[in-house]
């Protein structure tokens, strides 16, 4: 799981850098394509409403009272030297009713000469009358211009008081270029605004370091550094000695696109991962957990080298599943091969332990015997199913050895002479030197090379004493002496069962392990009376 | 033969003016003339001002008569005389007053008929005369008495751009020229006197004028006066 993880993240977080460094170029070419477009729309829109502004002013020059009072008093000053003030009076209150029509801070009727004749408005203070007020003269119907006078600069839109041919004046209404139409202008346009005049800037909307850049970098192109940000420029309006700037920072609003365009690749990253780890937990799930558990149920099989159980199907892997079931036909296959050549080994043993009893006539079934007893003594002793095969197979094999001894010793019908004994006692590790050659017969070694053992530890080959000789050797080595016993031989008759039995007795502890001997008594629940058939029968049985 | 007629005409005009001179003027025998001729620098155009939006008003009926027909010259510092009544008429034609500018004595009547198919008025806030007729429609006709002396300016309060002068004189030394310009303010007394060309659009230029007794005086002007470097 981790490792797919690993590699999906490493993946994803190099798409993501990748990613993240060609946002921040598209953004910001986006960007300042946006700003260009949106400045030449407000620039349009301003336009526009300029344009409104001439037309309205253009209408409320047509104003038939103003026009009337203006021209008579012009007319009265001229030919009577005299001034009529109330006809003044009548200007300035038509002119203060325009006023309120007009969003403008200041309206004001301008004599041909430029000398202010009427102000109205909120900023009506800065045009005193009497002062002249440069804007533009002629005979044009209309006019924008911007007009300095000493206490600020006014953006002014004007139009000529006519009769005819006639111009008697001007009616002008003026913006005052102060931070609030900064600030407005700014609203509008979603730019910052400076406004300069004479090169000093008179409002702005932005900070003072970018302003100050502004002025002093003389403006040659539309894009400038200003206060260490690249800012997006247009002139709005150049009259005069006034210029109306909108800028917008092209860092600024890169930034806040490329931050969200970040986000959002940071999102879908984030969710990469995510589905990386759920798809890798998934995979681990459906594969390389199945994967480990079978390999790891192998490894145990093969460390117990028990190739006879058979592996689990995941049910979560369908291709897990397929190897699982075509290693478990092979274990099958490879068992059944093992229990042939296991069969068949043992056949050839079991031939091989027979044809040796049958060397004498006395001996004949024997190793038989003495297998069915030790099976009898090991399940009376309560030994696993395992176990008892050891046992069995060993007690078959027991006298193996014996087939290194010579016959006129083992048929010698009187007493042994020592070294003629000598040579009986080497049977069992004949007999262990035999089974060494076989590897799948190395559990039945001991019985083999140690059942002649005795708990007092005057048995052969070694002279082992109590608990240190196995239990197979030592049950073995009961059965074998209590079939020996019930057995005829050339120099004597069989023994009955039960002197036998005391027999056993009498050298349990000593020759025989007492334990074993109470086996073979408790597996035998007839065995005092010999004259019991079952006996007879199955020993009978087993002779043949 | 030609010349002995134009003599007796001259004759004849001598002896009518003296006759007339006599009756009104105690020293007519001392009294000189001004004569001249206004001449108009620049063309009048028709063309309204407010241009921003075009209203459908015919230029061509606009000014049928000369320019010329626009202007009166008259002696800015005469004495006062006794003058008899005028009637004159400006008329509301195609939303303009036609004439824009008519002369007259002291005591005399200007009727102001409307000639359009819409409603006009006649105003003024002049101190001379401070009048106001009201609205009337076509073929109605308003009249106004100018009994003061001074310069009326006649506006329309439906059309602002209709204006029109009303000169009103209490001396008889005023003429609108001919259709060449040409005037003859006769009867004037001797010595230095201001004499004016007024145009109602152009406005007005003043000359020094030394008026000899018996004798024609030329005065020539030119309107508008050309701008001064």
């Amino acid at each position: 799981m981790t490792v797919t993880f690993a590699t999906v993240a490493v993946i994803l977080t190099i798409v993501f850098i990748v990613i993240t460094l060609d946002v921040r170029d598209r953004v910001r070419a986006a960007e300042t394509d946006k700003l260009r477009v949106s400045e030449n729309v407000f620039t349009a829109l301003e336009t526009k409403r300029q344009q409104d502004q001439v037309a309205a002013m253009a209408t409320l020059a047509e104003n038939p009272t103003l026009k009337a009072a203006l021209d008579t008093y012009f007319t009265e000053r001229r030919f009577s030297g005299s001034s009529d003030e109330q006809l003044r009076a009548t200007v300035m209150g038509e002119a203060a009713k325009l006023a309120t029509q007009t969003p403008a801070d200041v309206l004001a009727v301008v004599e041909n000469n430029g000398r202010i004749f009427s102000s109205a408005g909120p900023a009506a203070s800065h045009w005193r009358l009497g002062d002249t007020v440069d804007v533009p003269r002629g005979s044009q119907a209309t006019f924008q211009s911007v007009a300095v006078l000493p206490t600020g600069a006014f953006r002014v839109t004007g139009a000529r008081l006519t009769f005819g041919d006639r111009v008697i004046g001007a009616l002008v209404a003026g913006t005052n270029l102060d931070a609030n139409y900064a600030q407005e202008l700014s609203n509008l346009s979603t730019a910052g605004v400076v406004i300069t005049v004479n090169n000093a800037v008179v409002a702005r909307t932005v900070p003072e370091n970018v302003a100050r850049d502004l002025v002093a970098s003389k403006l040659t192109a539309a894009t400038a550094t200003l206060g260490g940000e690249e800012y997006a420029i247009r002139t709005m309006l150049a009259s005069g000695p006034a210029r109306i700037y909108t800028l917008t920072s092209i860092d600024a609003a890169a930034r806040s696109a490329e931050r969200d365009a970040l986000v959002a690749v940071g999102l879908i990253a984030f969710g990469g991962f995510i589905l990386a780890a759920i798809g890798s937990f998934i995979l681990a799930r459906l594969l390389s957990e199945p994967i480990n558990r079978v390999s790891g149920e192998i490894a145990t099989m093969t460390n117990a080298r028990e190739f006879g159980r058979t592996l689990e199907l995941t049910g979560s892997s369908r291709e897990v599943d397929a190897l699982t079931t075509a290693f478990n036909d092979l274990m099958r296959g490879l068992s059944a091969a093992e229990a042939e050549t296991r069969s068949a080994y043992l056949g050839a043993i079991r031939a091989l332990a027979a044809a040796l009893d049958a060397r004498d006539p006395y001996t004949a079934g024997h190793s038989e015997r003495v297998g069915t007893l030790s099976v009898m003594m090991g399940r009376m002793m309560n030994l696993e199913a395992g176990a008892l095969e050891v046992l069995r197979l060993g007690a078959l094999l027991h006298d193996i050895g014996k087939i290194g001894v010579a016959d006129e010793i083992l048929h010698k019908d009187g007493p042994l002479t020592p070294e003629e004994f000598e040579q009986i006692k080497r049977h069992p590790a004949l007999g262990a030197r035999i089974l060494r050659q076989v590897p799948f017969l190395a559990p039945h070694l001991p019985i083999v090379e140690l059942h002649h053992e005795r708990p007092d530890g005057r048995g052969y080959p070694f002279g082992f004493r109590g608990e240190v000789i196995p239990l197979d050797a030592r049950i073995v080595h009961v059965a074998d002496a209590f079939d020996a016993m019930t057995s005829a031989r050339a120099y004597r008759a069989a023994l009955p069962a039960s002197v036998a039995f005391a027999e056993l007795q009498r050298f349990s502890g000593t020759q025989f392990d007492p334990a074993c001997v109470e086996a073979l008594l408790a597996a035998m629940p007839v065995s005092h009376d010999i004259a019991e058939p079952a006996l007879a029968q199955l020993l009978a049985r087993q002779m043949v | 033969m030609l010349f002995r007629v134009r003599n007796v005409v001259l004759f004849a005009a001598a002896v009518a003016g003296l006759a007339l001179t006599i009756e009104t003027e105690p020293s007519a025998q001392e009294a000189g003339s001004v004569r001249g001729r206004v001449s108009i620098g620049i063309p009048i155009t028709a063309k309204r001002g407010t241009s921003t939006y075009s209203r459908s008003v015919p230029t061509v009926a606009l000014a049928p008569e000369s320019e010329l027909r626009h202007v009166v010259v008259y002696v800015k510092d005469a004495p006062k005389t006794a003058v008899a009544p005028m009637r004159a008429e400006i008329r509301q034609r195609n939303e303009n007053f036609v004439p824009r500018l008519v002369a007259v004595t002291v005591g005399s009547t200007v009727d102001f008929p409307n000639d359009d198919p819409i409603y006009h008025n006649v105003f003024s806030l002049s101190r001379a005369k401070t009048f106001d007729l009201g609205r009337f429609p076509q073929g109605k006709s308003r009249s106004e008495l100018f009994d003061k002396p001074g310069v009326v300016k006649v506006f329309c309060q439906i059309h602002s751009h209709m204006s029109a002068t009303v000169m009103v004189f209490d001396h008889r030394w005023f003429e609108v020229p001919d259709q060449q310009g040409m005037f003859d303010l006769p009867g004037v007394p001797p010595g230095m006197h201001q004499v004016t060309a007024f145009h109602e659009r152009l406005g007005d230029t003043t000359q020094q004028v030394r008026i000899e007794p018996g004798r024609a005086t030329t005065v020539d002007f030119v309107l508008p006066v050309p701008a001064q470097p």
